[in-house]
């Protein structure tokens, strides 16, 4: 069991996470803005968390879908972290939290447009080539369209076409935005070139109007979205699965029930035994 | 560029309706929709800025803690990709236009520079620490100090009482001393003398304690030299209980 799912680490685990005593992720994500460039008590946690498992990356400020330029003195020490520590995986999101030389530390849903697939196209590229690496792209959810002329599926499609980068298929975010918007989330997972997903998220979320649902990040993950990873499952090549859980964290038990949870549909699908194991390479990243 | 002027425009407006709350006319957005990207843009800024000014926070009311968060957000762009360095931006920020809140608590300012530096010795980056050894004479061989550390400046005493308690006349030079312990890394302060400060700058440099002395011996009037390091060996021995005097430099 454990061989396809991992766990965003969070600081408010405690150190049984790392004895594996309760908790058995097969590799964990971290998000480099919170642990590159920082010593003392934190570095040494982070360099046992390295010792101890698998480690992905999962960025939140590259702003892949900003006007501004790219930060590259920020790029640079993305770098730097992913080479010391030796991150083969990072990915960001499709969307912007800069704009206009200022930082809004959240995901901001970017106009679904010919011209910005250009343009962010041009810009994953330029990511890519810095980093000597393929970085893979998450859709993200949104909660309004912002001055569209295409469907998101079309938007997403186009961009990795464009890009030659990786899809993160968050399917907790295609839930949601089915939801919000008033699509099919199986046409929609479908629709995708799926041969370009390396990798996926999985979260629970929150509803707050009748017709809205806002990703959270701070509920269990819900059976129909359970149902629809199965779906996707069954299309996708064996990636890493990642559990995601920002807020309001229960006991550590209940994650790992989800972590089985997720495994367990992985097993029907996958025959793979590990997507961390020596000599396996997960064949999209 | 490939973006066009009126995308680019869209996001603008976007970015700049969750940092201010001005919604513009030309933004295509459902408008019932939109007002959740402000609340949670801002519910991140004001976390995060909660987490690092707990002091602050529960000194000021809710009201004046919004007005200072919405303040700062909807007229500075911030410049940190590092969410917890952000605080920082905002201890600068007010430092630079203080708003009225400032004059009627003078020390408010210094409240927040000492609850961003206790985080910004916390996380700093791991420095170099020199080799050092417990043989040495406290006067004539260099110390060797912990390089993890900051002497902040104050003007009104945060580090040493409850914010309420204090008063306007209590306003002078006040030097906190902040480290990191070594094995721990929990950030340490103790309120030291601007004396103080001068000698753990110097002593930093490298310099051993004699000459020191010696040296601000010849700017007091008054005081002998033995007088000095009577009154100086205490504050050293009470560095070295404390562990930011390590011991002796090495012989390299
Ligand atoms: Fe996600």
């Amino acid at each position: 069991m454990n061989s396809f799912v991992g766990i965003g680490y969070r600081k408010e685990f405690s150190d049984d996470f790392v004895n594996r005593e309760i908790i058995r992720p097969s590799f964990v994500e971290v998000a480099p803005e919170n642990w590159m460039g920082i010593g003392g008590y934190w570095r040494k946690v982070f360099e046992k968390i390295t010792e101890e498992f698998p480690v992905t990356s999962h960025g939140l400020s590259l702003s892949l879908g900003s006007p501004d330029d790219l930060d590259w003195s920020f790029l640079k020490k993305i770098k730097t972290f992913l080479r010391e520590f030796n991150i083969t995986i990072y990915s960001e999101h499709l969307s912007y939290s800069k704009c206009d030389n200022a930082h809004l530390y959240d995901l901001l849903p970017i106009p679904f447009r010919e011209d910005a697939i250009k343009h962010i196209s041009r810009r994953i590229r330029d990511v890519q080539d810095y980093l000597e690496m393929k970085i893979a792209i998450e859709n993200v959810s949104y909660y309004t369209p912002v001055a569209a002329e295409m469907s998101e599926s079309q938007f997403i499609a186009s961009i990795l076409e464009e890009s030659d980068c990786h899809l993160l298929l968050d399917v907790n975010n295609v839930y949601v935005n089915a939801f919000n918007h008033g699509y099919d989330a199986r046409d929609f997972i479908s629709s995708l070139p799926l041969d370009k997903v390396s990798y996926i998220h999985m979260a629970g979320h929150e509803q707050v109007e009748p017709d809205l649902i806002i990703d959270t990040h701070g509920q269990n993950i819900v059976y129909p979205v359970y149902e629809l990873f199965d779906f996707s499952v069954e299309r996708l090549h064996p990636v890493p699965v990642l559990l995601e859980r920002d807020f309001n964290l229960p006991a550590m038990f209940v994650l790992q029930q989800e972590i089985d949870k997720l495994n367990q549909i992985t097993q029907k699908h996958w025959n793979t035994t590990n997507v961390f194991s020596k000599g396996y390479i997960p064949t999209a990243i | 560029m490939y973006l066009a002027k009126d995308t680019y425009q869209q996001q603008s407006d976007l970015a700049t309706y969750c940092r201010s709350g001005k919604l513009s006319d030309n933004l295509e957005v459902l408008p019932r929709r939109v007002k959740h990207y402000r609340r949670l843009v801002y519910n991140v800024v004001n976390d995060s800025l909660v987490s690092a000014f707990p002091l602050t926070v529960d000194f000021l009311s809710q009201k004046q803690w919004n007005t200072l968060v919405n303040d700062f957000f909807s007229r500075h762009k911030s410049q940190s990709a590092r969410v917890w360095e952000m605080p920082k931006e905002f201890c600068e920020f007010f430092s630079a236009s203080p708003t009225p809140l400032f004059s009627t608590y003078p020390f408010l300012t210094d409240l927040l520079w000492f609850e961003w530096f206790e985080i910004e010795i916390f996380m700093m980056e791991d420095q170099v620490f020199q080799r050092s050894t417990t043989d040495g004479d406290l006067l004539k061989d260099p110390l060797l100090i912990n390089p993890e550390h900051r002497i902040l400046p104050l003007s009104y005493p945060v580090h040493l009482k409850n914010a309420r308690k204090i008063n306007p006349d209590e306003k002078g030079a006040y030097y906190v001393l902040l480290f990191r312990e070594t094995g721990t890394g929990k950030v340490q302060f103790l309120d030291i003398s601007a004396y103080f400060s001068l000698l753990i700058d110097n002593l930093k440099k490298g310099y051993p304690l004699f000459p020191v002395l010696k040296e601000f011996q010849q700017h007091m009037d008054g005081s002998s030299l033995e007088q000095l390091i009577e009154n100086t060996l205490p504050f050293i021995n009470k560095l070295r209980e404390i562990g930011f005097v390590m011991g002796f430099k090495e012989n390299q």
